[in-house]
């Protein structure tokens, strides 16, 4: 407990860095590409046009206000697959850091998380902006909105620090994650709503963790109502409990990560 | 930024041992070795382990300048990154007290991508030095470095030169309580490693402790108070610099860092098979011998005494094959050749007699008064055909010998013959 303590003391004085390395990640990213930022919008936006395209015309599920279902959901799952695949190997990313300087080594996937969150800011803007277009209901659930970006920051956090740690040993993880990600899309009520199967399959989706943060976007978001009690305090456990091992497994393991990077 | 206590140690060792894992077996992959690598990975490995620092205790003091001398692999970087950090302790424990500013791969925390000036600012902040503190002092490590021109220009531009200056000024102007320096002065031009290390020394008026690691033994005996000889992987001495420095030089001599031989005080009758030795043995040396001027075997002399080196030989070649060439060559115990005569154009009996060649004997190689100041030097022999383009038997740098301390010292290693004159202009 005390390390932990030690360690957040840490951050805190690193946090001019953190807010660099962040800043870099963003900088560097689209520098020299004409649309730059744009993309972080972009290409989201025309997967969302495709599956709406898709899901709307050719296979029709019944579901009301479906573009804003859809994208409530992709947002949710964007925010997790997206960052997770890609801080996944942010330590690895940095070992020339690490080999010629000491850096607080959770330094690395919290600011590659930042920096996915900053991209996915710009889609939570898109969304709002889709609320408005197809008239969602605005309510005070709303409100519960900025508590449930903080549940997928750190799940998504704590998946983070899972992967990198296991990413050090063993280079496969980001290419195992990439699958894993895929399955868990299409198992996940994004695309389609829980309904489309039978009753007594439906239990299945208590077993997928992505459920319980999908479903807690999507209610104040496209039905403004805020989300059922069982389905919030899931997500809130899930999120702290993978925080909080994620960051006992990683500070346990960073000092010998300079001795694996190479 | 409080100072530390000056009683208090800046940086103490405490038993400290750092292991490698040779083969830490990061290389497991999934492709490649299948559920065997999940084997791998959970079973406990014991891979070949190699100890680059063993049962360290050292305190180094406030406002001191501390060197570190030691050969290649002997655990001097290891020492450093330890102290900077960026290695834990396997066993042991190291405490820095205050900030510190390692000058170790100096740039190396740059991002390629990134202008000089968002380097300045990320480099700063790797630091933990505050935002408005390098705002604050922006323009002097710009004007220091140099580097004005090159701000908006992503670094991956900039030479390794450009690079190290401007890393440099960053991290110096941010009065640190413990500087550690890895050969930094290697790099750069003239004026800058002038300028820097000035600026360095200067740190110490702050009462900083800097530590020094160089190859460079002028150095550290000239500027650093203490320092410790590392030698594989342990304390060998900490004391005075200048006899840190005589230390080391007496491991250099025993075959340790840059491994010359030094023989005693034995005529050394070489090992076949020895890298330092070659050619087609049609005339062999079969001894070297250092001698005072009464003949007796000495393996230390005095400058501006006598000194003679004998070569004893067999020769096997056939009558009226043209006289060998003997040389030898002297050298500083860090190989810099200091001289390296002869015998085909000097009058030594040896020319081209019509005599045949004896089919044994001595060759003497006598300096009448050595112009060597004290040190430890090495010494080659070597014995070639007429047109010195095929090696009978050349011996590199196998032997050596001791210079001691006689009077008064210049600097330098060797007297040259010089007088000065004064006159009104």
């Amino acid at each position: 407990m005390r390390r932990a303590w030690e360690r957040i003391r840490e951050l805190v004085s690193y946090r001019d860095l953190l807010l660099n390395l962040t800043a870099a990640e963003l900088k560097i990213r689209y520098r020299g590409s004409a649309l730059g930022f744009l993309w972080t919008v972009l290409n989201p936006l025309f997967f969302l046009l495709v599956l709406a395209v898709v899901f709307s015309m050719i296979i029709r599920f019944q579901v009301e206000n479906y573009t804003i279902f859809l994208f409530s959901g992709l947002v949710s799952w964007f925010m997790i697959q997206q960052t997770v695949i890609i801080a996944t190997a942010s330590v690895v990313n940095s070992q020339h850091l690490i080999r010629k300087v000491y850096i607080p080594k959770l330094i690395f996937p919290i600011s590659s998380v930042l920096a996915r969150y900053a991209d996915h800011a710009v889609l939570l803007a898109v969304l709002l902006f889709f609320m408005l277009l197809y008239r969602a209901p605005f309510t005070w659930s709303l409100v519960l909105v900025p508590y449930i970006l903080i549940l997928h920051f750190a799940f998504s956090l704590g998946l983070s620090l899972l992967f990198a740690v296991a990413y050090i040993r063993v280079r496969d993880v980001q290419q195992i994650a990439a699958v894993f990600f895929q399955a868990l899309f299409y198992a996940t009520p994004i695309l389609y709503p829980i309904e489309v199967l039978p009753e007594r399959y439906r239990a299945l989706f208590l077993w997928n963790p992505a459920y319980y943060f999908v479903e807690s976007l999507r209610w104040p978001v496209l039905r403004g109502a805020p989300p059922p009690a069982d389905i919030l305090l899931t997500a809130s456990g899930l999120a702290a409990a993978t925080l909080v091992l994620g960051f006992f497994l990683f500070t346990r393991k960073e000092r010998l990560f300079v001795f694996y990077l190479s | 930024m409080s100072r530390p206590d000056t009683d208090q140690p800046a940086v103490v060792f405490d038993a400290v041992g750092v292991r490698f894992l040779l083969d830490p077996g990061p290389a497991v992959s999934l492709r490649r070795d299948g559920l065997r690598a999940v084997a791998a990975l959970c079973r406990r490995r014991r891979k070949e382990e190699f100890w680059a620092l063993r049962d360290v205790n050292l305190e180094i003091r406030p406002g001191e300048i501390f060197g570190v001398v030691g050969g290649n692999g002997t655990g001097k970087t290891t020492l450093l990154k330890i102290m900077a950090g960026i290695y834990p302790a396997t066993v042991g424990s190291v405490r820095v007290a205050g900030t510190l500013a390692p000058l170790i791969e100096l740039g190396a925390a740059f991002n390629p991508e990134m202008t000089g000036e968002e380097n300045i600012f990320l480099s700063g902040s790797i630091h933990r030095i505050p935002r408005r503190e390098i705002r604050r002092r922006f323009d002097e490590i710009v004007d220091f470095s140099g580097m004005r021109d090159f701000l908006h220009v992503p670094v991956k531009n900039y030479s390794s030169g450009m690079l190290i200056r401007l890393a440099f000024s960053i991290i110096i102007f941010f009065r640190p309580d413990v500087v550690l320096i890895d050969e930094v002065f290697s790099v750069g031009d003239e004026t800058f490693q002038q300028k820097s290390f000035e600026k360095i020394l200067s740190f110490r008026e702050h009462g900083a402790t800097i530590v020094l690691v160089s190859h460079d033994l002028n150095l550290i005996a000239r500027i650093a108070g203490r320092a410790a000889v590392l030698s594989r992987g342990r304390l060998a001495f900490v004391g005075p610099a200048a006899e840190a420095v005589i230390h080391y030089r007496n491991l250099l001599l025993r075959g340790e860092g840059l491994e010359p031989v030094w023989d005693g005080r034995e005529a050394f009758a070489p090992q076949p098979g020895d890298f330092r030795r070659w050619g087609d043995r049609r005339v062999e040396i079969t001894s070297v011998v250092f001698t005072d001027a009464d003949g007796q075997p000495q393996t230390s002399f005095r400058t501006g005494g006598y000194f003679e080196a004998r070569l004893s030989y067999v020769s096997r070649l056939e009558p009226g094959a043209g006289r060998p060439v003997f040389g030898v060559a002297l050298s500083t115990a860090y190989r810099m050749l200091l001289y390296g005569p002869n015998t085909r154009d000097s009058e030594s009996g040896l020319g081209d007699g019509g005599e045949p060649f004896p089919r044994q004997g001595i060759v003497r190689f006598i300096v009448p008064s050595l112009p060597f100041f004290a040190g430890d030097y090495l010494f080659s022999a070597s014995v070639y055909d007429p047109t010195l383009s095929i090696a009978h038997d050349h011996h590199d740098q196998m032997y050596g010998f001791r210079v001691e301390d006689a009077g008064p010292r210049e600097f330098g290693c060797v007297r040259i013959e010089c007088r000065w004159e004064v006159e009104q202009a």
